[in-house]
């Protein structure tokens, strides 16, 4: 059942990109649009939008690079363990779930190191993997989206942002105990 | 909130860098100054030429655990080194395979892959294949804050890195996006989903660019063509911030799109899924489905949060034009 979904949407995924780019220009141009003058008009905006988030970007991750070089994660995991572990969770997972939102790169690490630690099909490999695979990195996200709109005020966009994650992540606890227990 | 999480990431991170380093100073955890007996094997036998030695600086774990207090005992250390001609100057090569304390320590010293120690004595064995050396490591102080001084600039210079490789794929889907808008294939991608698009963003009208450049990245995520999505959703935030009656605030409708962008609702996990296959897992796929409902409810929950926070008083006041 899974391979069946799993073959589907990668078939669908290999396809998407081609038959987007053929309906789009191959319509555009049955329509008599000039299409090779249209695309260098549009995608000449790439420049500026590219260039428009750099500050943003920026800001954004040296603040995440020095919280991360600190080493403030360790203290801050053994603040929330008694917490956590209240609701199920294991200490192991909360560098994960603290890190997932933050940066891409750092929780990658620390899904691999749980891993190799506790085995991939062991309670805390999956659950690892589930919060991984169920969030985006929040912070990267609102850098870039809203540097290139040139937003600074962001309103509740970033208290949405935190509750998708806390939810996506005890929702990621929750299913993984049903399924592995 | 954003300002106050920035400087939050800011200010917590350089007081923890201080407060473990002094610390550390405090509790000597580099023992700076103090000195360390080793078996130093060189490749080959000094010959009578003057020159650098190369070979393995030999510690036994017991002796290197209680030297540095430490109570996890890892194996034998076996340090790939260099002692000086006149016999003065060891030279740790510092790398992947060097113990955990020493690879931290070297991060702060002055060359960032070695570690220099002075060597205070040298006698050889009787058949000149080993030497007990004893040597005193530089001192090492301020290894966190020299790694947040570090982070600073190296994620300064990644943002940057970021950005520019963004610059080709957002011209190409740019591109192809006018195209389609000239085309007025979007208006018919916007029209399929008008009723889901209406109730979710109802400041945005249902044949506007922004419409279709939303659902186009919403389709992108779940497919896990990042390198559609991103794009797409930068187009997606410039459309909707021409409909913005404040420059520079965020909308209603741009918090909800964030809101689902964020939830990262995708339905095969690819990174996670080659992850675990690597790592050996007998099923890889048991997260597919646990992370689809995983984000689903991330999701939910992130879209449902938008629209109750943007009904609060302070977040209706600051969307409100100035000159009213």
């Amino acid at each position: 059942m899974s391979e069946l979904f799993r073959t589907i949407v990668n078939a669908v995924g290999a396809l998407a990109i081609p038959a987007v780019l053929l309906l789009f220009l191959g319509w555009a141009a049955l329509k008599r649009v000039k299409v090779y003058e249209v695309f260098v008009e549009g995608a000449r905006e790439g420049f500026p939008v590219a260039l428009r988030i750099i500050p943003y970007l920026t800001a954004m991750l040296v603040a995440i690079g020095i919280f991360r070089a600190s080493g403030a994660m360790d203290i801050l995991v053994s603040l929330l363990a008694p917490v956590t572990s209240w609701i199920g969770m294991p200490p192991e997972a909360l560098p994960m779930a603290i890190m997932r939102p933050l940066s891409g790169s750092a929780s990658l690490g620390i899904m691999t190191e749980l891993m190799k630690a506790h085995g991939p099909d062991s309670f805390i490999g999956i659950l690892a993997s589930t919060m991984y695979g169920s969030s985006e990195t929040t912070f990267y996200v609102l850098a870039v989206y809203f540097g290139a709109a040139g937003i600074k005020n962001t309103r509740h966009a970033v208290p949405a942002g935190i509750i998708a994650d806390v939810a996506g992540m005890l929702a990621a606890l929750w299913i993984v105990r049903i399924i592995v227990k | 909130m954003l300002n106050y999480i920035w400087i939050g990431l800011i200010v917590i991170g350089i007081l923890t860098a201080v407060g473990v380093d002094l610390r550390n100073e405090a509790a000597d955890t580099y023992r700076n100054g103090s000195s360390l007996e080793a078996a130093f094997l060189p490749e080959r036998a000094p010959g009578p030429l003057h020159a650098a030695l190369e070979g393995v600086v030999i510690i036994p774990a017991g002796v290197f655990a209680g030297h540095y207090g430490l109570t996890q005992r890892a194996g034998q250390v076996r340090q790939e080194s260099s002692l000086s001609s006149d016999g003065g100057t060891i030279t740790l090569s510092i790398d992947e395979s060097s113990p955990d304390l020493w690879r931290e320590m070297a991060r702060a010293a002055t060359a960032r892959d070695r570690l220099l120690g002075s060597v205070t004595s040298v006698r050889w064995g009787p058949d000149g294949t080993t030497a007990l050396i004893r040597f005193t490591l530089e001192p090492i102080r301020f290894v966190r804050l020299r790694a947040v001084t570090q982070a600073a600039f190296d994620y300064a210079g990644t943002a940057v890195t970021i950005a520019i490789g963004l610059i080709g794929i957002m011209a190409l889907w740019l591109g192809v996006m006018k195209v389609a808008e000239e085309a007025g294939v979007l208006k018919i991608v916007a029209r399929v989903l008008a009723p889901v698009m209406r109730r979710l963003f109802p400041d945005v009208p249902a044949d506007h660019p922004a419409a279709s450049a939303m659902i186009m990245n919403i389709a992108a995520n779940m497919l896990g063509l990042s390198n559609a999505a991103t794009p797409l959703g930068l187009k997606a935030m410039e459309e909707l911030n021409k409909l913005s009656p404040k420059a520079g605030t965020a909308t209603n409708a741009m918090c909800t799109f964030l809101a689902i962008n964020t939830g990262g609702l995708i339905l095969i996990p690819a990174t996670a899924l080659a992850v675990r296959a690597a790592a050996g897992s007998a099923n890889p796929g048991i997260i597919i489905g646990t992370s689809i409902i995983g984000a689903l409810c991330a999701t939910i929950a992130g879209v449902l949060a938008a629209k109750i926070l943007e009904k609060l008083p302070r977040f209706r006041k600051s969307l409100e034009a100035d000159h009213e």
